[in-house]
C-alpha cells in the first residue's frame, strides 16, 4: 500500500527505490519538495510531510549520511510505517555496514544495493502484525468481572471517602444490579474501569490502607510533581460532593418538593446585585481624577496555575539532570572526561540534550521567538543524532557548529534578492515596479518607504508614491513632507525636467485598494519605474482591516509585497507574520494567492546583539529580509549580512 | 696490591666522575633540562608547520561543480567518474573524489559536487573556494531563457569573490540538457550571460552596503567602459555544450567527450 520507498544519500544519488504497484509517477519531484520544505528550512522537528495527494515520511541517518523516505497516500492512514521505517533503516545498516564505511563519495556508486528482498520481507511482517490486531469488542455483564464479585468486595473503603458516598456507590450498584440487559456493557465497562483501581484495596482492613496510602503519597511526591495537580483543582471533587436525592415517598407530598424557599433566597441575592451595576458606571467615570489607575492584570488565579506548572515541569527537569548527573559522576570524572574528547563515538540524544537546552536558552535570551528556539534546536538534534564526532571535538562544540551553520542555511535568501535588476526589467517592459507595504501600527512603514526612494532615485528611477494610508491623521501629510526632501535633495533638472518623487493621494476616508488601482495606472501612463505603496499599520488580529489588505493585494498584484517589522518585537513576530499570510491566503480569489515577498527588518540600531527577530522572521516565512533599517535618516538603509548576523547571536 | 689499589683508584674515579657529573646536572638542573625540553618543542613545532605548508602548497587541486539546483551536477559528477547513470535527489551535502584524467599525464585531483541550493551553497562554496583549481558551472540549457537572471547572480558571485578572483581558476561553462530539443546552444548561452553580467555589475555595485558597513565584493568584472566580454576576465573561460543524460538515458552513455577534454586540459 506504499506508493514508494527510496534510500539516498545525502550527497542526492539515490541508492535503492521501489514504487508500488500501479503508481506511475515518479518520485523525484515529492521527494525534491520534501528536501527543500523541510529539511533545508530546518523544520525537521517533525518528521511527516504532505505533498498533494501524498504524504511523506522521512528518516535521517546522520552517521552513513542516508535519507530514508516513504510515500503513501493521504487518505490512508497507515500506523505501521514510523516503526517500519526504523527497521528497514536498522536492516539496510546492518546489511550494508562495510560498504557503508568507506570514504568518499564513492562508495555509493560503486556498490550495488539490492534491497528488494529485504524490503518485501519487512513489509510483509509490518503489515501482517498490523493487522493481526482484531478489534477489541466490549464484554457483556455476565463475561465481566463485576458478576463474579460480591456487594460487598466492591464497597469502597480508600482514601477516606464518607459513608455516604458509600452508600451512593452501594446504591449506585443495586440499581446496575437491578437493571439486567439493556446497557449493561456501557455500564460495566465504566464501572470495570473504576473499580479496577478499587479492587486493590480488597480484604485490607483501614489501618493498612491508610499506611499503603501514605506511603503512596510519599512516593508521589518524590517522584513527580505532576500527581499533585488533581488534588489541587477543586473541580474533581464536586460530583463525589453531590448527595443522592432519597425519594422517601416517591414525591407524593408536593410540600416536600417545594424548594423555593431556597430559590427565593438567591433571587434576593440576584435583586441585590443590579442595583451595584447601575451604579458602577457612575464610580468608573468619576475616578479618571487625579493619578491614573495601573494596568489591569490577568485573574490571580490563572498565574498561580501556570506557576505551578511551570514549578512541576522544573521539579521534574532537575530530577532528570540529577539522575544524569549521579549517572555521570558514577562513571569515574576524570575518566569520563577523557573519553569524551578522545576517540570517535557517535552522539546520542542524551549526549545533545543538555548543551541543546542551554542553547535554547541563549537563543531565547537574544530575542529569538520561544517556539522557533524549541523546534531549531530539534531540527539540529535530529541532524546530528548518530553522527560521529572527530577526535578532540567536545559535544558542546559539535552542537555549536551545527546550530551556527542552520542559522546561516535559514538567513540566506531562498531567492535571488536584487531590487534594482527586477526594476530594470519592468522599465524594459514598460509597466511600473510596485512595492507595497504593510505591517503593524508603528514600525516605521513610512520612514522606510522615504528611504527605500531615496536610494531608488539615487540610482536613476522615477517613483510615486501613493498615500494609502487614508486613516492615521497625518499620514498624507508626512509622505508630502518626504517628497518634498527628496525633490529638494534631487532637484528635477537631473531627471531630466521630471520630478524624481510624485505623491499620488486622495486624501483621508477614501477606500485604499481604489487608490492603489489608480495611482498604477497613472504611473503607468505617466512612465513611472516604481511605485511604492504605503499602507494603514494595523493589527493581526482585526478581522475587518486584514480583509482590507488582502483585497488591496489581491486586486492590484504588486510585484513585491514586503512585510515591515521592527527588530524589538519578540515572540510577537510570529503570530504577526502567521495571521498576515494566513490572512492574504485566505481572501485571495486565485489558487496561488500573493504571500508576504520579503521582510523589511527596522529600527535595527536600537537593538545591540539581541538580533534574535531576524531568525524568527526568516523562519516563519522562509522569505528573504530585503532591507534593514538603522535609523531615520535617508541613508540609514542596508542589506542584511547573515553571517555578522549569526556571530553576534551566538556571541556570548 | 697493586690490583687493589688500582681497583680502589677506579672505584675513586668512577666516584668522582659520577659526583661531579651528579653536581653538574644538579647545579645546572634547571638550565639544562629546560634547555633539552625547548629544543624537543622546537622540532615539533618546525615538524608542524612544514605538514601545514605542504598540505598548503598540496592545495589547490580541487574542481567545483557549481550551478543552480536540477541543472544535473550531482548526474555529471556521477558519469565523469563511472559512466553510469544514477538517478538523483537534490544534494543536500557536497560530495568530494578522486578524478583520473583520461590523457597521457593522468592527473589525478578532487572533483566536489556541490549542492545548487540556495541556502546551502554559499557556506560550502566559502569552504572550497581557495581550493579551487578549475570552476565547471553547469547550465541547464532547456529553462536558461527563464533562469538566465539566476545563472547570472550565482556566475557573479563567484567572479567577484576575492579569493577566486586573485587565484584565477579556469572557467568551464558545461551548457547541461542538449539531449532536449529545446536547448539553447553554448553561443547563445555566452552571449546573454555577457549581457546579463554587463547590467549586473551596474546594480550591483548600486546595491546596499551591509549593516555592518562591509562592502560586498570590490572586484570589478572586466573592462570599465567597456561592454563586458568573457575575454576579459583573468581566467581562461570556456564554453562547452553536454548532455548528462545522453540520448539513450540509463543505457547509453553520455556525450560528455567534450568536457572530458576539457578536464583534461586542467
Amino acid at each position: 500500500m506504499l506508493d514508494f520507498f527510496a534510500i539516498f544519500s545525502k550527497g542526492g544519488i539515490v541508492l535503492w527505490c521501489f514504487q508500488g504497484a500501479g503508481v506511475t509517477e515518479s518520485f523525484t519531484g515529492p521527494v525534491n519538495a520534501l528536501i527543500r520544505s523541510v529539511i533545508l528550512q530546518e523544520r525537521s522537528g517533525n518528521n511527516s510531510f504532505n505533498h498533494n495527494a501524498l504524504s511523506l515520511k522521512y528518516k535521517l541517518d546522520n552517521e552513513f549520511e542516508l535519507v530514508f523516505v516513504v510515500g503513501f497516500q493521504k487518505i490512508l492512514t497507515l500506523t505501521y510505517v514510523d516503526k517500519f521505517i526504523d527497521d528497514v533503516q536498522l536492516h539496510f545498516r546492518d546489511r550494508y555496514k562495510n560498504e557503508l564505511e568507506q570514504r568518499g563519495a564513492l562508495k555509493f556508486l560503486l556498490n550495488d544495493f539490492e534491497f528488494g528482498d529485504d524490503f518485501h520481507r519487512l513489509l510483509r511482517e509490518a503489515e501482517y502484525g498490523n493487522k493481526a490486531k482484531a478489534p477489541v469488542f466490549m464484554r457483556t455483564f455476565k463475561e465481566s468481572e463485576k458478576s463474579k464479585k460480591t456487594v460487598k468486595s466492591m464497597i469502597e473503603t480508600k482514601d477516606g471517602d464518607k459513608s455516604k458516598e458509600q452508600g451512593g456507590k452501594k446504591s449506585k450498584n443495586a440499581k446496575k444490579e437491578a437493571e439486567s440487559g439493556g446497557d449493561q456493557a456501557k455500564a460495566a465497562s465504566q464501572t470495570a474501569s473504576k473499580k479496577a483501581v478499587e479492587n486493590g484495596n480488597e480484604g485490607l482492613t483501614p489501618e493498612e490502607i491508610i499506611l499503603q496510602n501514605r506511603a503512596k503519597f510519599i512516593s508521589k511526591q518524590l517522584g513527580g510533581g505532576k500527581p499533585e495537580k488533581p488534588s489541587k483543582s477543586p473541580k474533581p471533587q464536586k460530583p463525589k460532593g453531590k448527595a443522592n436525592r432519597v425519594w422517601d415517598m416517591s414525591g407524593r407530598s408536593t410540600g416536600h418538593l417545594d424548594y423555593s424557599g431556597t430559590n427565593g433566597n438567591n433571587s434576593s441575592d440576584a435583586q441585590n446585585q443590579d442595583p451595584d451595576a447601575t451604579v458602577e458606571p457612575l464610580i468608573q467615570v468619576d475616578s479618571m481624577k487625579g493619578d491614573l489607575r495601573g494596568v489591569d492584570y490577568e485573574s490571580s488565579d490563572d498565574d498561580e496555575e501556570e506557576e505551578e506548572e511551570v514549578q512541576e515541569e522544573e521539579k521534574v527537569v532537575v530530577a532528570n539532570t540529577n539522575k544524569k548527573g549521579a549517572k555521570r559522576g558514577g562513571f569515574g570524572g576524570m575518566f569520563g572526561m577523557l573519553k569524551g574528547l578522545v576517540g570517535s563515538k557517535n552522539l546520542t540524544q542524551e549526549d545533545m540534550e543538555p548543551v541543546l537546552d542551554k542553547m535554547r536558552d541563549h537563543l531565547i535570551a537574544k530575542n529569538v521567538a520561544a517556539e522557533i528556539a524549541s523546534q531549531l534546536c530539534d531540527s539540529v538534534a535530529k541532524k546530528l543524532e548518530g553522527k560521529v564526532m572527530g577526535t578532540f571535538t567536545t559535544v558542546a562544540s559539535t552542537v555549536k557548529q551545527a546550530l551556527q551553520d542552520s542559522l546561516v542555511q535559514i538567513l540566506q535568501p531562498k531567492r535571488r534578492v536584487d531590487i534594482l535588476r527586477d526594476v530594470l526589467e519592468a522599465r524594459a517592459q514598460r509597466k511600473p515596479f510596485v512595492i507595497t507595504f504593510c505591517g503593524v501600527n508603528g514600525v516605521g512603514k513610512s520612514t522606510n518607504l522615504a528611504k527605500i526612494s531615496y536610494w531608488l532615485i539615487e540610482n536613476g528611477f522615477t517613483v510615486l508614491i501613493a498615500a494609502c494610508d487614508t486613516f492615521r491623521a497625518g499620514a498624507v501629510e508626512q509622505l508630502r513632507t518626504h517628497q518634498r526632501r527628496l525633490n529638494s535633495l534631487h532637484p528635477p533638472e537631473k531627471h531630466g525636467g521630471q520630478p524624481a518623487v510624485q505623491l499620488f493621494e486622495k486624501g483621508y476616508g477614501k477606500d485604499a485598494a481604489g487608490i492603489a488601482m489608480e495611482a498604477i495606472a497613472f504611473a503607468r501612463n505617466q512612465g513611472f519605474d516604481v511605485v511604492l505603496i504605503d499602507t494603514a499599520g494595523r493589527m493581526q488580529d482585526n478581522a475587518p482591516l486584514m480583509t482590507a489588505l488582502a483585497k488591496l493585494i489581491a486586486v492590484n498584484t504588486p510585484d513585491l509585497v514586503l512585510f515591515v517589522g521592527e527588530a524589538l518585537v519578540g515572540n510577537e513576530a510570529v503570530d504577526q507574520l502567521v495571521k498576515f499570510n494566513q490572512a492574504l491566503a485566505d481572501h485571495s480569489r486565485t489558487d496561488k494567492p500573493r504571500l508576504i515577498d520579503g521582510i523589511v527588518l527596522t529600527k535595527f540600531d536600537t537593538i545591540d546583539d539581541k538580533v534574535g527577530a531576524a531568525i524568527s522572521m526568516t523562519y516563519i516565512t522562509g522569505q528573504p529580509i530585503v532591507f534593514v533599517g538603522t535609523g531615520q535618516t535617508y541613508s540609514d538603509l542596508r542589506s542584511l549580512n547573515a553571517r555578522a548576523v549569526v556571530s553576534a547571536l551566538m556571541k556570548a | 696490591m697493586d690490583e687493589k689499589l688500582h681497583l680502589d683508584l677506579d672505584d675513586f674515579s668512577e666516584e668522582q666522575f659520577m659526583e661531579s657529573f651528579l653536581k653538574e646536572i644538579q647545579s645546572e638542573e634547571a638550565v639544562f633540562i629546560i634547555g633539552i625540553f625547548v629544543a624537543l618543542a622546537l622540532v615539533i613545532l618546525t615538524i608542524v608547520f612544514f605538514g601545514n605548508f605542504w598540505g598548503t602548497s598540496k592545495a589547490r587541486n580541487a574542481v567545483l561543480l557549481l550551478g543552480l539546483c536540477d541543472s544535473g551536477k550531482t548526474l555529471l559528477f556521477t558519469r565523469l567518474l563511472l559512466g553510469k547513470f544514477v538517478r538523483t535527489q537534490t544534494s543536500i551535502t557536497e560530495s568530494s573524489a578522486t578524478y583520473k584524467t583520461k590523457n597521457d599525464r593522468s592527473s589525478s585531483w578532487t572533483l566536489i559536487d556541490v549542492p545548487g541550493h540556495e541556502s546551502l551553497r554559499v557556506q560550502i562554496v566559502e569552504k572550497y573556494k581557495a581550493m579551487a583549481r578549475a570552476i565547471v558551472f553547469v547550465v541547464d540549457s532547456s529553462i536558461f531563457q527563464k533562469d538566465v537572471r539566476d545563472v547570472a547572480e550565482f556566475l557573479y558571485s563567484i567572479l567577484t569573490d576575492n579569493i577566486v578572483a586573485n587565484n584565477a581558476p579556469t572557467l568551464v561553462v558545461a551548457c547541461n540538457k542538449q539531449d532536449i530539443t529545446m536547448a539553447k546552444s553554448a553561443k547563445l548561452i555566452q552571449q546573454q550571460l555577457e549581457k546579463e553580467l554587463n547590467t549586473l555589475r551596474l546594480t550591483r555595485s548600486a546595491a546596499l552596503s551591509s549593516q555592518d558597513g562591509a562592502v560586498g565584493g570590490s572586484v570589478y568584472l572586466g573592462k570599465k567602459g567597456k561592454d563586458f566580454e568573457f575575454s576579459q576576465l583573468p581566467n581562461r573561460v570556456e564554453f562547452i555544450e553536454c548532455s548528462a543524460h545522453g540520448s539513450k538515458r540509463e543505457d547509453g552513455d553520455a556525450d560528455i567527450d567534450a568536457l572530458e577534454k576539457c578536464l583534461a586540459k586542467i
